[in-house]
C-alpha cells in the first residue's frame, strides 16, 4: 500500500435544497486497498460515490484524482481516468445481450478497446468470474436481480478500472453467492486494483476491508480498521440507537 | 396602444388558459403529449357551432354540453385505448396521439365538410369603450368564463375526491396504487377532465375564430406553448402560462412584424425549455 | 416462424439489389417514379433512425435538414447558377452544420422536451423561410432549372441517384449498427446515465448521431429539390412528413438496419391503394393504422416476424405497456 492516497475528498458536501446529504467530508483512498463505506440507510454512501464519479454535481468541497483535481467533471472523463462505479440501483442496457451490456464496459472508459471481437472477448471473460457464463445471449431484461447485479459488477470490471467503486453490490445474493463475490474482489484487488465499497452484508464489508469509514446524517462519524470500527461507541451509537450504545458502555465497565 | 395591446393580451390570454390547461393536465398526470388535445377543441367548437346554427342557442349556453360531450370521448379514449399503451416509449404514445388527431380530423371532414365555419352571435361585433380601450363583449364573456373555468378545475382538483386521486397518482403511481387508487379509472377521468377543458376551449373560440377540421395542430401548438410557460399540471401554472402567451404575443406584435412572430415564439420556447424547463411558475401540482 | 438463416438472408438481399437495378428496364415512369418515391422515404426514415431508433431521441423537428438541404441547392442553383453535384455536396454540409448548431442546446433536453423543441426549431425556420421572398421566393415557393433531357432518362437518372443514397445511408447505417459507435448510441437509448458513467462522451456521441442523420437527410432534401425543381417552406419543412416517418419505422422496426426500407415500402404500398381509392379518408386510415400499428406491432414488423405472429406475442406486448 502507497502512502499517497491516489483519490481524496476534501469538504465534500451535497445538498439537496435543505437537505444535506453530504456535510463536510474528508476521505482519503490509497492504491492497493479496500475501502468500505458503512451507515445507516441515508447516510449518504451512494451519494458520495455519485459525488466522486460525477453523476451528481457537488455542491462544495473538492476532489482529487491522483493529485490532479477531477470535482465537476462529466462521469465520462472520470470514467476514462480509470474510476469505475456500480449503481446500487442496477442500470443496465435493457434491449441488448447480457454479453453486449458488459462489452459496453470494454469499448469505453480506460481501456476503451477499438476493436468490437477484443472487446466481446474481454467481456466474456469477465461474464465467466462472476459466474454467468451461458447467459451471455440473453437479454438482461430476462435476468434476476442477482444476474442483474453480477452484470453490473462484470460491466465495472471489464473496464479495467484502476478505481472501483461498488455500491452494495452483493445485496440480494445468496450467501454462497455473497462468498464468491467477495472472493472475486480480493482477487482483483491482489491484481492492483483500490476498491471503495459500500455495503450493509457487515461480515461481507468487514471481512474484505482493510479500512472502513463511517458515515451518518452526511457526516463521517468514524474511520478505522475493522476492529477498531465494530468497538467504536458512536458507530454503534448510529446503528443501534444511543440506548443500546450506552448499555453496552455500562456492561462492559461493570466488567472491570 | 400599449395599454390595449396589455388588455388584448389579457383578454387573448383567457383563451390560451383554456386551450392550455388540459392538455397541461394530461401531460403532468399521465405524462402523455396529447396531440389529439387540438381535436378534441376543433370538436367542442363544432358541436357549439351545429347547436347555434341549427338550433339558434347562444354559443355560452351549449358551452357544458360540449364539456359534456367531449368529457366522455376522451374518458373513452383513455379507457379503451391509451391505457393500454401507456408504459410505452413516447415515440408510441406521440405518434398514436398524432394517429389519434388525424383520425378525428378526418371523421369532423365528413361531418361538417372543410369550409371555415363560425358561431358568431348577434352580439359579437359589438363592445363597450372605456377610457380610450376598446372590450368587446364576446372577449369579456370569454375572459369571465374562463376565470370561471379555472376556479371551478382548481376545486375540482383541490377538494373532491377524485382530484385528490388524480393528484396522488400522478405524484407517486405506485404509492396510489397501494393504497388501492383505481389508477386505470382515474387516467380515464383525468382525459375525460382534460377534453370537457378542450370542448370548452372549443365553444369558447367558436364566436372568435373560424374553425375547420384542420385547426387542431394549430390549437395544440399553442396548448403546448401555455404548458411549458407555465409548468406542468397545475391550475396556477397554465393559468400563468396563457396570460404569458396572450400577452407576449399582443405586446410582441407591437414590435415584430406578424410574419415572424411564430418564429420568434418557437424561439423563445426553445430558451424556455433549456433554461427553465419548469416553467414561470415552476411547481408541479398544486 | 419464419426464421431466415443469415446466408440466405445475404442472397436474398443480393438478388433484391439486382432487382432494383434492373428494375428500371422493364417498368414503366410510373412504377420507376414510385420506387424512387419509396427510397427517398426510406433514406429519410433511416436518417431519423439514427437519431430516434438508435439513440432514443425523437427529432421530431428533422424535416429541418431536409428543407435546408432543399434550400441550399435551390438557393445555389438559381441565385448563383452553380451546377447540381457542387449544391449537393454544399447541402450535405448544411446538414452537419445544422445538426451541430441545433444539437448542442437542444440535445441536452429529455424525452417529448427534445421531440417537441426540435419540432419548433423546424417550425422557426420554415417561419423564416416564408418571409425570405428576396432571397428564395419565401411562401410562394422556389422553381429550379429542369434538368436537361427527355422525361424518361430524367426518371433514370433520379432513380439511380437516390438509389445510390439509399445504398449509401444504408451501408453507412449497418457499419455503425456493428462498430463502437453504434453500441454508445445504443446505451445512450438504452440507459443515458450508465452510459455516462461508463465512459461514453454522451454529448459528443448525440450530436455526432444528429450529424450524420442531418447529413443524409439533407443530401435527400437536396435531391427532391433538383428532380421535383419546385420546393416551398410548407412542403419541405411538414410535419406530417416526420410522423410519417414514424409510422414507417415503427412498421419496420425502430433500431434496426433495414427497418426503414420495409416500413417504406409497406407504407408507400398502403399508401397508394389509400390514396387512389379513399382520398377523402386517407387520413383518417392513416390515423387508424398508426393506431393499430402501436397496439399490435409496436416493435415493427421484423421484430414480429421474427418472435412469430402468435396472438400470445401481440397480447404480451399489450400487456407489458398496460398501465
Amino acid at each position: 500500500m502507497t502512502r499517497e492516497p491516489i483519490l481524496t475528498g476534501t469538504n465534500v458536501s451535497k445538498h439537496f435544497g435543505a437537505l444535506k446529504a453530504l456535510d463536510d467530508v474528508h476521505f482519503e483512498l490509497y492504491g492497493g486497498e479496500i475501502l468500505g463505506i458503512i451507515g445507516p440507510n441515508g447516510a449518504g454512501k451512494t451519494t458520495l460515490l455519485s459525488v466522486i464519479n460525477g453523476t451528481l454535481p457537488i455542491t462544495r468541497g473538492r476532489i482529487f484524482l491522483k493529485g490532479k483535481e477531477i470535482t465537476g467533471l462529466r462521469p465520462f472523463r472520470i470514467a476514462e481516468r480509470g474510476v469505475s462505479r456500480t449503481f446500487q440501483i442496477v442500470k443496465p442496457f435493457p434491449g441488448m445481450t447480457a454479453l453486449e451490456n458488459v462489452a459496453i464496459g470494454a469499448l469505453f472508459g480506460r481501456e476503451r478497446e477499438k476493436k468490437m471481437s477484443r472487446a466481446m472477448e474481454k467481456a466474456a471473460e469477465t461474464i465467466g468470474k462472476v459466474a454467468l457464463k451461458g447467459k451471455e445471449n440473453i437479454l438482461v431484461e430476462k435476468l434476476n436481480v442477482s444476474e442483474r447485479k453480477r452484470l453490473e459488477l462484470a460491466r465495472a470490471l471489464t473496464q479495467d478500472p484502476e478505481i472501483l467503486l461498488l455500491d452494495e453490490v452483493m445485496a440480494g445474493l445468496t450467501l454462497r453467492e455473497i462468498e464468491d463475490i467477495m472472493a472475486l474482489i480480493q482477487e482483483v484487488n491482489r491484481g492492483g486494483m483500490t476498491i471503495m465499497v459500500i455495503e450493509h452484508v457487515m461480515k461481507a464489508i468487514m471481512g474484505i476491508s482493510n479500512r472502513i469509514i463511517v458515515l451518518h446524517h452526511g457526516q463521517k462519524i468514524a474511520e478505522g480498521t475493522p476492529d477498531e470500527i465494530s468497538e467504536n461507541r458512536q458507530v454503534i451509537a448510529a446503528y443501534l440507537g444511543e440506548r443500546y450504545s450506552k448499555k453496552l458502555e455500562e456492561t462492559s465497565h461493570a466488567g472491570d | 396602444m400599449l395599454f390595449q395591446a396589455i388588455l388584448n393580451g389579457i383578454l387573448f390570454g383567457a383563451v390560451y388558459v383554456c386551450i392550455g390547461m388540459g392538455f397541461s393536465l394530461v401531460w403532468g398526470v399521465m405524462n402523455i403529449i396529447n396531440l389529439a388535445h387540438g381535436s378534441f377543441i376543433m370538436l367542442g367548437a363544432y358541436i357549439t357551432y351545429t347547436l347555434f346554427t341549427y338550433l339558434k342557442i347562444d354559443p355560452f349556453l351549449t358551452l357544458p354540453i360540449s364539456m359534456l360531450a367531449l368529457y366522455f370521448i376522451g374518458y373513452a379514449s383513455q379507457k379503451y385505448l391509451l391505457n393500454y399503451i401507456i408504459r410505452a416509449s413516447i415515440f408510441i404514445t406521440l405518434t398514436f396521439t398524432f394517429g389519434l388527431q388525424i383520425l378525428i380530423a378526418n371523421v369532423a371532414l365528413l361531418i361538417w365538410s372543410a369550409d371555415f365555419k363560425s358561431a358568431a352571435p348577434g352580439y359579437s361585433g359589438e363592445g363597450i369603450v372605456l377610457g380610450g380601450l376598446v372590450l368587446p363583449y364576446i372577449r369579456c364573456a370569454i375572459f369571465i368564463v374562463a376565470l370561471i373555468l379555472t376556479y371551478l378545475f382548481y376545486l375540482l382538483m383541490a377538494r373532491t375526491k377524485t382530484g385528490k386521486a388524480i393528484n396522488a397518482t400522478a405524484l407517486n403511481l405506485e404509492g396510489a396504487k397501494t393504497v388501492g387508487v383505481d389508477v386505470a379509472e382515474i387516467y380515464a377521468r383525468t382525459m375525460g377532465i382534460s377534453a370537457a377543458l378542450g370542448g370548452a376551449a372549443g365553444a369558447l373560440i367558436s364566436p372568435i375564430m373560424t374553425i375547420n377540421p384542420f385547426i387542431g395542430g394549430h390549437l395544440v401548438g399553442k396548448a403546448f406553448v401555455v404548458a411549458i410557460l407555465g409548468g406542468l399540471g397545475g391550475t396556477m401554472g397554465s393559468f400563468a402560462g396563457g396570460m404569458a402567451l396572450g400577452l407576449a404575443e399582443q405586446v410582441g406584435s407591437l414590435f415584430f412584424s406578424s410574419g415572424y412572430q411564430e418564429a420568434i415564439g418557437f424561439i423563445v420556447l426553445v430558451l424556455v425549455l433549456i433554461f427553465r424547463p419548469q416553467g414561470i411558475v415552476g411547481k408541479r401540482f398544486y | 416462424m419464419i426464421k431466415l438463416q443469415n446466408r440466405t438472408y445475404k442472397i436474398i438481399l443480393l438478388i433484391a439489389l439486382l432487382v432494383c437495378i434492373l428494375f428500371p428496364s422493364i417498368a414503366s415512369g410510373f412504377w420507376i417514379r414510385l420506387l424512387t418515391s419509396i427510397f427517398l422515404y426510406a433514406i429519410l426514415a433511416q436518417g431519423l433512425n439514427i437519431i430516434a431508433g438508435f439513440t432514443g431521441y425523437a427529432a421530431f423537428g428533422n424535416m429541418i435538414f431536409f428543407g435546408l438541404g432543399a434550400y441550399t441547392v435551390g438557393i445555389l442553383m438559381v441565385k448563383a447558377g452553380i451546377s447540381f453535384f457542387p449544391s449537393l455536396i454544399a447541402a450535405a454540409a448544411v446538414g452537419i452544420i445544422v445538426a451541430i448548431l441545433i444539437g448542442l442546446p437542444l440535445l441536452r433536453l429529455k424525452g417529448h422536451y427534445f421531440a417537441l423543441a426540435s419540432l419548433g426549431a423546424a417550425e422557426a425556420v420554415r417561419q423564416i423561410m416564408d418571409n425570405l421572398i428576396g432571397l428564395c421566393g419565401g411562401a410562394m415557393g422556389l422553381t429550379l432549372p429542369q434538368m436537361a433531357g427527355k422525361p424518361a432518362q430524367v426518371n433514370l437518372y433520379f432513380y439511380y441517384l437516390i438509389f445510390s443514397l439509399l445504398l449509401i445511408s444504408f451501408a453507412a447505417t449497418y457499419a455503425i449498427s456493428k462498430n463502437r459507435l453504434g453500441y454508445a448510441l445504443k446505451a445512450i437509448k438504452a440507459n443515458e446515465e450508465a452510459a455516462d458513467a461508463m465512459g461514453i462522451n454522451t454529448t459528443l456521441y448525440k450530436i455526432v448521431a444528429w450529424a450524420i442523420s442531418g447529413l443524409f437527410t439533407a443530401m435527400a432534401g437536396a435531391i427532391h429539390a433538383y428532380w421535383f425543381t419546385f420546393i416551398e417552406p410548407a412542403t419541405v419543412f411538414d410535419v406530417m412528413i416526420v410522423v410519417k416517418l414514424f409510422v414507417i419505422l415503427l412498421l419496420g422496426g425502430a433500431g434496426t438496419v433495414m427497418g426503414p426500407l420495409y416500413g417504406a415500402f409497406i407504407f408507400e404500398g398502403i399508401s397508394e391503394i389509400v390514396w387512389s381509392r379513399f382520398l377523402n379518408l386517407h387520413m383518417g386510415i392513416l390515423g387508424i393504422l398508426v393506431i393499430l400499428i402501436v397496439f399490435f406491432i409496436p416493435n415493427g414488423l421484423i421484430d414480429m416476424v421474427r418472435r412469430g405472429f402468435r396472438l400470445k406475442t401481440i397480447l404480451d406486448t399489450i400487456r407489458e405497456e398496460k398501465v
